[in-house]
């Protein structure tokens, strides 16, 4: 497992890692946004995914975390 | 000992999950209930090999910079190095988690599964985040993997 570079193992240690920083980033960035203002549309909008998506991947933590949220427009 | 202290210990690795933001309870969750043992054959075990809760963290931490850097991707984001906590507890024990759990028990009657049977599984796994961060960070598995076995087998 340590000499081949390509080898199996490492390109598929490699997608974990990469899912988990995406998911990580996001966590990150949405909660930047809500906290700059941005609506669930417009943070949905600019992920690509439906605004229930991304509420109901985000919502609970970002009100824990005391971020105060947009009403929905 | 034996079902009891498997259930604690799947009780707290649950809990290391949670603590990393991860969905299942994967073997490296039970590597770090392992090693936040105070006492018994855990300690007595990693602590040779320079394996404490945060040593394991480290190494865990530096498997993920390495692993993407597989993918040709380099972050200095402290933000996202660092492991996120979760509301929620994992909903599963993943396969790698398993396998431990698996391995483990095999290697033990009923009435003595202790920590030295787990780290045994946890050692003998091949492929993974596990195997990928001992290997970072230098540790003598196979000398780790005797001391287990001769704990295990001296039982």
């Amino acid at each position: 497992m340590e000499d081949a570079e390509r080898d199996p193992g490492a390109e598929l240690a490699a997608v974990v890692a990469m899912r988990k920083l995406a998911d990580r980033m996001e966590d990150a960035a949405v909660e930047k946004a809500m906290r700059a203002g941005w609506s669930w549309s417009d943070v949905a909008q600019a992920l690509g995914v439906t605004r229930q998506a991304v509420h109901k991947k985000h919502a609970k933590r970002l009100i824990e975390a005391g971020v105060r949220l947009r009403r929905r427009k | 000992m034996a079902r009891t202290y498997v259930d604690a210990l799947l009780v707290r690795a649950s809990e290391e999950a949670r603590l990393r933001g991860a969905r299942l309870t994967e073997a490296e969750h039970v590597l770090l209930a392992l090693a936040g043992e105070a006492e018994g054959d855990a300690p007595d075990l990693l602590a040779p090999a320079g394996l404490d809760r945060r040593a394991v963290q480290d190494a865990l931490r530096r498997e993920f910079e390495h692993s993407l850097g597989e993918a040709g991707v380099s972050v200095t984001d402290e933000e996202v190095l660092r492991p996120r906590e979760s509301r929620r507890k994992p909903s599963d024990i993943g396969e790698s988690g398993r396998r431990v759990l698996e391995v483990g028990m095999a290697s033990a009657r009923k009435r003595d599964l202790g920590p030295a049977h787990i780290l045994l599984g946890i050692l003998e796994l091949k492929v993974g985040t596990v195997p990928r961060a001992l290997a970072l960070a230098g540790v003598d598995v196979e000398d780790l993997r005797a001391r287990a076995r001769a704990r295990v087998d001296g039982a």
